[in-house]
This record gives C-alpha cells, structure tokens and sequence, in this order.
C-alpha cells in the first residue's frame, strides 16, 4: 500500500514537472510569437539574409566547349626570305589550334568566360632566316615549331536586371616564345524597349613586348607596342524574323607595328628591314543582319568597312546561309570576299632611301575569297548531367589574288548544362 | 578626312538603326529568333579562330573590338 502511494506521489510529480515544461516551452514560443509579430515589417530574408539556393549552386558550369583546327597554308610573299634573294619567298605553313572555352555562373549576377586557345605553328618564313649563318637568337630556332598560348578572362556582372545593364571587365595574357602580351578591357551593355535594343560601349587595351631581331635572325633587346581600342554598337530587333546590328571602333597603334624580320627587296640586289610609321589609327563599321527564312532556314550576312592612316580602306562581305535539316540538325555554306587598298609605302622593290618601305604580302592590295560549310548537330540529353550536346565539323578554302591560299579544317564539342 | 567620313558613315548608320527599332517586338514573338541559325556572331571559338585567320593575312585587322595586337608577330 506503501509503494503504491509513493508510485502514485512519484507519478503525480512527474506529471506536474512535465506540465511546468509545457508551460514554459509555450511562454517561450508565445515570447517568440510576440517577437516575430513586433518585427513584422521585416522579411525573412531581410533578417536571415538572401537564402542561398540549394538547387542551384553559387558556382556551376554552364558550357564548356572545345575546338580543334588545323590551317594548312602556301603562297608566296616579298618580305619572306625562303626563297630567292629579290623573292618573293615561302609563306608555307602548318598551324594546328586547339582551343577551350568554359562559361561558369556565379549566383545569379555574374558570369565568367574562360578561353584558352593554343596555337602550334610551323613556318618557313621565320626558318629561312637562317641559311647564310646559324643564329644565336631563340626566334629562328624555335619557329621552326613555336608554341603560343593564350589566357583569357571576362566576367560579367548584371548590375540591373530591369534593363538588362551588363558590365564586363576582360583581362588576358598571350605567351610565345618570344613575345608577351597582356591586355584588359572593360564593356558595358543596356537593353531598351524590352529587350529589343541593345547599346552597348567598349575599351581594349593591348600591350605587346617582344624581341627585336635583325632580318639575318640575330637579337638587339626587347622592343614594344601599344594597341588601345574603343567601340560602340547597337543591335535591334526589326521584326520577329531579323535581327541587325551596327558598330563602329577605332584602334590607336604605338611602337614597334611590325614583326621586326620582315624584309623588303632593295635596288642593289640585297634585303634591308621594313621601316614602318611608329603610329597606325584604324577605323571600322561593322554592320550586320540575321533573316529567318520560310522554309526553316536562315541567312547570315556581314559587311565592315575598315580604313587607317597607312593608306589601307578595305570592304569585307560575309554571307552564310543556314538550312535545318532535323530538329537537332543544320548545315551551313559560307562565302567571303574582301578587297583591300595596299599601304602608301608598299613596295617590291624599294630604293635604299625609302623612307617608309613594306613588303608584306598583307599590306599589299589584294582581293581575298573565303568559301566553306559546316554541319552543326545539337543533341538534347536526358537525365541530370549536361542538356546539350554541341558537335560541329567545317572546313573553308581561303584564296588571296597575290599568291596565297589555306585549307581549314575545324571540328567542335561542347555541351551545355 | 577620311577618318572623319568614316565617323560620318557610322553616326548615319547608328541612327538608321536606331530609327528602325521604334516599333518594338512583343517577346512572345521573338521565339524564332532564339534559334542558334540565328544568332549574329559565331560561336566564340570559332569567332575567334576567323578573326586571327583574317587579321593575319589581311591588312585590315582592329578597330572592332578586335585585339590588332598580339601572338605570332603580326601587326
């Protein structure tokens, strides 16, 4: 009878001490009420912070895409010395090009763009430098097979996502085994009337430094250049079918403009060095325009106007016109032609006094022809990897008036997540 | 001279453009645009594989955007 009191009086306790707890949770939680309600004007998010989202990560890939091409060139050009000794010489070459690019999202704000393209070259310009002595100079040796990488960073931010206003810093670092480049830019872009206009303004600047080789191949220091680029353009949407846009830039070169072994044919049956202007200003228009066809295709078409203050104006026109074959699939054909004006001081053949003198088969006036096609396949995946699968295969022939011509090659993968 | 007919030109082009855009599109109705056939620029490796083909071998490289500078010694 004792024990069962003492459980009772036990028991009696025991639900007193959780009645208490009760009531003191509920003092708690309605304490806690009282506050949330005092503090009703503010958000969770305003009190928490932005919760950070857990379907999609602050940083993730949102494209990758590789890119493999191969440039197989020949021709002919007055400032090679591969080749006889009033030329024109050997302008052969391989190039093979792998390149990738990489776009990652971070939050919802930033975008970053990081391209790496390499290139791999053989030429024989640089190589026949060497033929009368062998050079102590790294240039001449290595051309033969130079490497060149590039670095490439731009980042996005949308500052408004009313407007649409962008604003994108780019930084990016070019080695090669003589040469170092650095440049960095900033742009920035704004849509009006709902998307359909789009302004948009840039900076560029680029600086080269480089070894400065005499035409027989040998060293005399470093030398540099000066590249600084402003832009701006519009695009508009004119109707559910086209779209178009417009651009103009200016380029301000300084220093040494040239490669430094390029040389220039003289009178007396001997090769002197190019003598460029220390100063080049470049101006072009860029327009462009993109038609959907009725029968499930598309036309391409781009015209630039370029001209500088070396005497070159030239007229670029590009069309390509786009066919869907399949839902995942198109193909392509392309034609270019450009025409240029040749430098005030191009020469074959220059009188020693020249105060200004080229070779350059570049600066020279000429008429180029690109034809090509290309075959681009979009796969849509299933499952929680990428989405999209990017494959791509083209090929171009490139013919210039004054004795060259190239054989490309490109091939693609990507995919999109 | 010519640089300033070249900023003429541009400035003629600009407006032109501009005047065109005031009818805006609905983007309900901008679904066909968003084809890839239909963007303006190439993909940008690709972009950037033209440019330096055409900036190397042709005397009219920069003034677009384009770096006009840099790598495999040309101008």
């Amino acid at each position: 009878m004792g024990r069962r009191r003492a459980a009772a009086a036990a028991a009696s306790d025991l639900a007193r001490l959780a009645v208490r707890c009760a009531c003191v949770v509920a003092c708690v939680a309605l304490t806690a009420g009282r506050a949330r309600a005092d503090g009703a004007g503010l958000s969770d998010d305003a009190i928490l912070g932005p919760p950070r989202a857990q379907s999609a990560p602050s940083l993730r890939l949102a494209s990758v895409t590789s890119r493999m091409t191969a440039f197989e060139q020949d021709g002919r050009g007055y400032q090679s010395q591969a080749g006889p000794a009033l030329g024109p010489g050997s302008e052969r070459l391989t190039v093979f090009e792998p390149q990738i690019d990489a776009v990652l999202k971070h939050g919802d704000r930033f975008t970053h763009r990081v391209f790496v393209p390499v290139d791999v070259i053989t030429a024989a310009s640089p190589d026949a430098i060497d033929r009368a002595r062998r050079p102590p100079d790294v240039l001449s040796g290595a051309s033969r097979h130079n490497e060149a990488g590039t670095v490439d960073w731009t980042a996005t931010y949308r500052a408004d996502r009313a407007t649409q206003t962008d604003v994108s810093l780019r930084n990016g670092l070019h080695l090669e085994e003589d040469f170092r480049s650095w440049h960095g830019g900033l742009a920035v872009s704004r849509a009006f009337a709902d998307g359909a206009t789009v302004v948009s303004a840039s900076a560029l600047e680029v600086l080269d430094w480089f070894d400065r080789f005499d035409i027989t191949g040998h060293r005399h220091g470093r030398t540099s250049r000066s590249s600084t680029t402003g832009g701006a353009g519009v695009t508009q949407i004119l109707t559910p079918t086209t779209i178009v846009a417009a651009s103009y830039g200016v380029t301000v070169q300084t220093g040494e403009l040239g490669n430094t072994w390029n040389s220039v044919p003289l009178a007396a049956s001997a090769r002197g060095p190019e003598i460029l202007p220390p100063v080049r200003v470049r101006h072009a228009i860029v327009g462009k325009a993109s038609q959907a066809l009725p029968w499930n295709g598309a036309l391409r078409v781009h015209y630039r106007f370029y001209s500088d203050t070396w005497g070159i104006a030239a007229h670029s026109a590009e069309g390509m016109l786009l066919q869907r074959v399949a839902p995942f699939l198109y193909v392509g054909a392309l034609l270019r032609v450009h025409r240029q004006t040749g430098a005030d001081f191009y020469t074959t053949f220059a009188g020693i006094p020249a105060a200004r003198r080229t070779a350059d088969s570049d600066l020279a006036p000429l008429d180029s022809r690109t034809v090509g096609g290309k075959v681009v396949s979009d796969l849509p995946l299933d499952g929680p990897g990428p989405r999209l699968l990017h494959l791509e295969i083209g090929y171009e022939r490139y013919s210039r008036s004054n004795d060259l011509w190239m054989n490309v090659l490109t091939c693609a993968t990507g995919y999109v997540f | 001279m010519r640089a300033w007919a070249v900023v003429r030109i541009a400035a003629v082009c600009a407006l032109a453009t501009a005047a065109l855009g005031c009818a805006t599109v609905a983007q309900n109705r901008r679904g066909r645009l968003a084809d890839p056939m239909m963007r303006l620029d190439d993909e940008p490796l690709d972009a950037y594989r033209q440019q330096k083909m055409y900036t190397t071998r042709e005397g009219a490289a920069g003034g677009d955007g384009t770096t006009a500078g840099g790598g495999c010694g040309c101008q």
